[in-house]
């Protein structure tokens, strides 16, 4: 023990303990990395299974059929009169229908402003009260007038209406059902459930009329195509990357796929042959959805409240029809009657990589924090660094001395105020991207993203400059700039992992290269290649690669963007504007830096 | 000769019984009115009532007052109770004002109240404990469940229905319990039967069959004991048992052994054939057909078999409210009586046969333009209760939570004033001081308009619940919204149900609207006019994730009670053969001196060995 101790010692007087960290760090990113690669592999990822053993999912018969297609079909010639009418007339036909049916109706009016732009529209909800049920538990049938596409939800709304009237026969229900016909697949959906839990805001959204009790799960229909359809998409990707509970999905996959015989497909895989680069390239969609933190349905509004919730869309040429998707409906309906408790499996973090394959937080999430962790690694190595004189200024006085006797590098007094200043500066600046591109309007958000990237680009050169006129930095405060922007960034992204793994990994990756960033002051050449660099990973080169990847338009981006964070509080825009730019722009600082001689500025002083 | 024996046996029981039967015929009445309701329901109301005097009950005399209950009674000291079984939810939007004035339901669960004999309120815990303990046991219910915290002491809500001599009132303590989780099934109708003095085995009783009584939309079973003293004559305990359900005609209708409601053959549907696109294969339905035709049988799956016996015959058995104008059958041998009113109708029934009624669908409804005001006009149109009240919560997340009560006063005129009280669980700690009343569309709060009184005793964790009771008014034709915030407390984990995930329930609020005022004096002594129940919440606390840390801990404390109990084990004990360590069996002094000479044996042996050694 005690020779384990004095070892330990001497290895932390051993200058080479300090050359080790940036090797460290590399090694952590490819670990990272390497780690993710490997998760579609057999032997890391797992098969999905049935947690909450009360849902029961495909155990029981399911009616729907027979003569409720008659009635489907006559509820779809009326959704089909409806086609060109008013949100407020298509309600008023919505909620005659519902009322002969015999079930309480409510409507909800709502205004969002984004961008320059309003949203408005008007929810009608029925409430099928359970036949002997106290209303203390409910689950939603969602289906949306249109798709998040804006394509017509005809067959969809149809189906919701033949289902209302097929639920009402049954008293099995120990749930209330609650049916939502919303005019869009996002604000309409994010205005009810606010309502429903008391969290909107009055003046934009009111209130419900009608109420029931906790809500415990709900199932979107997007059901646009008018032909036969051969297998079901299931989406499941809630605001800001969260996930609905994964027995939900499996419930829906094991009725779906198992009892229906119809196949099932999720992250837009259409065709999926479960072998590795198909769960690779499912994994990485489902990333990447996830990391944008878009809200990709009806369901998505759902999931922030703890309510499990999916959207459920039939596609490709088959025989099945829309009893069967009824069908699916019902059997999922029955599972999530059956629940005694919320869902509550720890299944809420999970990446899909193919419809019954997964990986669970517990193999997944070191990724994201191996990559996270080499910021702090390196945070904490600059930070020792420079608390020593650097080596090659004291490398001539302690040459003929031997390392036992004097530390190579005394220990000096850090500089504290300016590096500080400027990284706390630019945390502050970040609000000024994130307040304009939230609040502009529409129309002037593509030039006022040119003149931002242009000025983004110019800003780092700007600050440098007047860095060094000004305050003419040491080494050291370079230094401690670089140390506590990536402190900041890797505490930021250990934590955002737990939260939205795909983000921290996402923006992780693509800040790496700040870990490495130094002033050049003797190399001109490394100095533009490594701004040069810089550049290509700055948020706005990122955002305009990706447009053109894509093939989107970064006003349409920017919209959606806004829209998010106005409707459904999306947080992604203040960790590329509160995260990553700030630390972009520490590095792009530190790399541009002319750090002046510890000796000159104190003559400079001196004098 | 046994034969012989039973028929003497059961001629002197005739000879003896017969006489007393016919003096006190009026001890027993039993009743059934059925009232069809909007929206294809049907209201049925089981009404049972019979008494015996005091003197009778303190000397032990049962008649028709069943004695199980009526021992429980004597030991509890209990002056009055009233016991709710209830399960649904009444919908007062379109059946109206509730049966009985709301004085015959409880919450969804179980719901008890009694006025106990006892000197000390220590006196009536221990009498209440013993009463719940006795009830759980005779209703199959979890009665015994009620504990200190989830009693409470009303104040102001309920109101003795019975008559007690002034003297008492001192002593008189009420206590009131409430299960709302409790889930209402068979195994409590068969001891509810089993009180009646013709257990369900002749009269109307014997249309009541579980499986009918729990598909009820909505369904109440409610037991009234309470002491009457009539202006002249003796006082008589009187119990009164009441069953109110709402059957779905149509969900009824369907048979028993075929109940799922499989999709009809397409040519069954009723079909709108107004509509353009009406096809074979295209129907809109106009098959949610209200007033159809029903019978008895259909509905509660049997018939009524005869009249109780013992029953008043002056009472008629069944009642029938609907309009004058529609036609109704029934079998041979029932009289109908039509009351005055023209809205309702009794029957006579033979006391041997069997009963059976049939409504027929009124004929003109098809043709119609406006079903819904066909369907009021073929029914006795539902009186507008006095209040509706809704309750849910607001907020969501696991710290802190509302509560909002929607009460809505449907009348143009006339002021409401009621007394809510909320009875609410230890671990819902409210913030008194953010209740608050307000009228809907006007801005600012009228707290002190609206609330007249608040009673408030705070709960005490572990022991004790909040209790809330507020005398409020609504004004005419206004919605008031009451609000109150509350915070969930953290439980041990020890404390949470198996099904920690499902949430807590949290009991109805019984809403007490009393009379108005120009008749009464005091507000303590004011008559009860109608009495309603919200629905029950359920309340989701901060739960730990039992199913991960859980199992954490349990892997991690049997790995170290291994780990450490090895390790002890090795450290402590010293490690012997069979052989050589002492006689368990050995007992006594003898075995004492036996063991410490083998002791002192070994001892020797053992230093003797120690020199062979060394040489």
């Amino acid at each position: 023990m005690p020779r384990l101790l004095s070892g330990a010692l001497r290895l932390r007087r051993d200058p080479r303990i300090l050359k080790l960290p940036p090797y460290l760090s590399v090694l952590c990113i490819l670990v990272g990395v390497v780690w993710l690669f490997l998760l579609p592999l057999d032997e890391y990822s797992r098969r999905t299974y049935i947690s909450e053993n009360a849902l029961l999912p495909g155990q029981v018969h399911t009616y729907f059929g027979g003569s409720d297609q008659n009635v489907f079909r006559a509820y779809k010639h009326e959704v089909n009169a409806l086609v060109d009418k008013s949100n407020i007339e298509v309600n008023d036909k919505l909620e005659s229908i519902v009322k002969g049916l015999g079930l309480k109706v409510g409507r909800q009016n709502f205004t969002y402003h984004s961008a320059g732009n309003v949203y408005s529209g008007e929810n009608a909800y029925a409430i099928l009260k359970a036949p002997r049920g106290d209303a203390t538990e409910a689950i939603v049938l969602v289906a949306a007038w249109k798709n998040v596409k804006g394509e017509l939800n005809r067959n969809g709304v149809a189906l919701l209406l033949t289902l209302a009237r097929y639920f009402k026969r049954w008293s099995l229900w120990s749930k209330d059902i609650v049916f939502l016909v919303t005019p869009d697949s996002i604000a309409g959906p994010q205005a009810w459930v606010d309502a429903y839990h008391d969290a909107h805001d009055s003046a934009r959204v009111d209130s419900l009329p009608l109420k029931s009790g906790a809500l415990q799960g709900a199932i979107a229909i997007d059901y646009t195509q008018e032909s036969r359809f051969e297998s079901v998409h299931v989406v499941y990707d809630g605001v800001n990357g969260q996930l609905p509970n994964l027995d939900l999905i499996n419930s829906v996959v094991n009725i779906a796929g198992g009892q229906m015989g119809m196949g099932v497909a999720i992250q837009e895989m259409w065709r999926h042959n479960n072998q590795y680069p198909d769960r690779l390239r499912t994994m990485l969609r489902g990333m990447l959805k996830q990391g944008l933190g878009l809200a990709s349905g009806p369901h998505s509004s759902f999931i922030p409240y703890h309510v499990d919730a999916v959207t459920i869309q039939p596609f490709g040429e088959g025989w099945q029809d829309e009893m069967a998707m009824g069908r699916v409906v019902e059997g999922t309906f029955r599972s999530l009657n059956n629940l005694l408790e919320h869902l509550h499996q720890s299944f809420f973090f999970y990446l899909l990589m193919q419809r019954e394959r997964f990986v669970s937080i517990g193999t997944y999430l070191p990724s994201a924090m191996l990559v996270a962790a080499n910021f702090t690694i390196m945070a904490i190595a600059l930070w020792v660094k420079s608390g020593h004189q650097p080596s090659e200024e004291v490398s001539k006085a302690v040459e003929s001395k031997t390392a036992e006797e004097n530390p190579r590098n005394p220990a000096v007094e850090r500089d504290l105020f300016l590096p500080l200043g400027f990284v706390t500066g630019c945390q502050f600046l970040s609000v000024v991207p994130l307040y304009l591109f939230n609040h502009a309007p529409e129309t002037i958000l593509t030039p006022l993203f040119t003149v931002f990237a242009v000025l983004n680009m110019a800003l780092p050169h700007v600050l440098s400059h007047f860095l060094t006129r000004y305050y003419t930095p040491t080494a050291q405060q370079y230094q401690l700039i670089r140390s506590f922007s990536l402190l900041l960034l890797g505490m930021f992204l250990s934590s955002l992992a737990t939260l939205n793994f795909s983000l921290a990994l996402l923006v992780g990756l693509l800040t790496s290269p700040l870990t490495f960033m130094q002033p050049w002051p003797q190399s001109p050449v490394m100095r533009t290649a490594c701004a040069v660099l810089l550049n290509a990973v700055a948020p706005t080169a990122v955002l305009v690669a990706s447009a053109a990847y894509w093939q989107l338009e970064i006003g349409a981006i920017l919209r959606e963007a806004a829209f998010a964070w106005d409707v459904y509080d999306m947080y992604s825009p203040v960790v590329v504007w509160c995260v990553w730019w700030p630390a972009w722009l520490a590095g792009s600082v530190t790399v541009l830096g002319k750090p002046a001689g510890r000796r000159s500025r104190l003559k400079a002083k001196a004098t | 000769m046994r034969q012989f024996f039973s028929f003497l046996l059961f001629s002197l029981l005739s000879i003896c019984v017969h006489p007393r039967a016919a003096s006190a015929s009026s001890d027993y009445h039993e009743q059934l009115v059925l009232r069809p309701l909007p929206l294809s329901a049907l209201l049925a109301s089981f009404n049972f009532r019979s008494n015996t005097t005091l003197s009778a009950f303190e000397a032990h005399n049962f008649r028709f007052f069943p004695r199980s209950l009526g021992q429980i009674l004597q030991h509890a000291g209990t002056r009055e109770l009233h016991l709710r079984f209830s399960l649904g939810r009444w919908d007062a939007e379109s059946w109206g004002a509730r049966p009985w004035d709301g004085a015959r339901e409880g919450g969804t669960g179980v719901e008890l109240w009694a006025w106990l004999d006892a000197e000390t309120d220590e006196e009536a815990d221990h009498k209440w404990l013993t009463l719940t303990n006795a009830l759980s046991g005779l209703f199959c219910a979890s009665l015994n469940f009620i504990d200190s915290t989830r009693t409470t002491r009303p104040v102001m809500s309920f109101q003795p229905e019975g008559d007690h001599p002034n003297s008492t009132e001192t002593n008189t303590h009420l206590l009131y319990g409430v299960l709302p989780h409790e889930v209402v099934c068979t195994e409590n109708l068969t001891p509810f039967l089993k009180l009646l003095p013709c257990k369900g085995k002749a009269g109307i009783a014997t249309l009541l069959d579980g499986h009918k009584l729990f598909d009820a939309s909505w369904q109440s079973m409610a037991i009234d004991i309470r002491p009457v003293c009539p202006a002249d004559g003796e006082c008589v305990l009187e119990i009164e048992q009441t069953i109110d359900m709402v059957l779905d005609i149509e969900r009824s209708k369907r048979p028993r052994g075929n109940p799922i409601p499989r999709p009809p053959p397409g040519h069954e549907l009723k079909c709108d054939t107004s509509k353009p696109y009406h096809a074979d294969d295209t129907c809109f339905p106009a098959d949610y057909s209200a007033n159809q035709e029903w019978s008895l049988s259909q509905i509660f799956g049997r018939t009524i078999k005869g009249t109780c016996p013992l029953t008043d015959p002056n009472t008629p058995p069944v009642c029938l409210q609907v309009p004058e104008s529609r036609s109704v059958f029934i079998s041979n041998g029932s009289l109908e009586k039509k009351n005055a009113d023209g809205a309702s109708r009794c029957y006579e029934i033979e006391p041997e046969a069997e009963f059976e009624m049939i409504l027929p669908a009124p004929s003109d409804a098809a043709q119609t333009e406006n079903k819904a005001q066909a369907e009021l006009q073929d029914l006795v149109k539902p009186e507008t209760p006095l209040l509706y009240a809704e309750r849910s919560f607001t907020g969501h997340g696991q710290e802190r939570g509302g509560v909002q009560t929607i009460l809505r006063n449907p009348s143009p005129d006339r002021e409401v004033e009621f007394i809510y009280m909320e009875s609410l669980p230890w671990f819902m700690r409210i913030y008194l001081h953010t209740i608050e009343a307000r009228i809907e569309g006007q801005s600012g709060k009228q707290r002190d308009s609206l609330i007249q009184e608040v009673y408030y005793r705070p709960a005490v964790d572990r022991a004790r619940g909040t209790q809330l009771e507020v005398r409020m008014r609504v004004p005419p034709a206004s919605t008031v919204f009451l609000t109150y915030d509350f915070e969930k407390s953290i439980l041990r984990y020890t404390e949470y149900p198996p099904d920690a995930n499902r949430g807590f329930d949290v009991a109805a609020a019984v809403i007490t609207i009393l009379n108005s005022t120009d008749s009464v004096s005091s507000s303590s002594g004011r008559s009860v006019a109608y009495a309603l129940r919200t629905t029950s919440l359920l309340c989701s606390l901060p739960t730990p994730d039992f199913s991960m840390p859980y199992n954490v801990i349990i892997f991690t404390s049997t790995a170290i009670a291994l780990a450490f109990g090895g390790m002890f084990n090795i450290l402590v004990r010293r490690f012997v053969a069979a052989d050589e360590g002492p006689e368990v069996s050995l007992g006594g002094l003898k075995g004492r001196l036996m063991d410490k000479l083998g002791k002192l044996l070994a001892l020797f042996k053992s230093k003797g060995g120690g020199i062979k050694k060394t040489e």
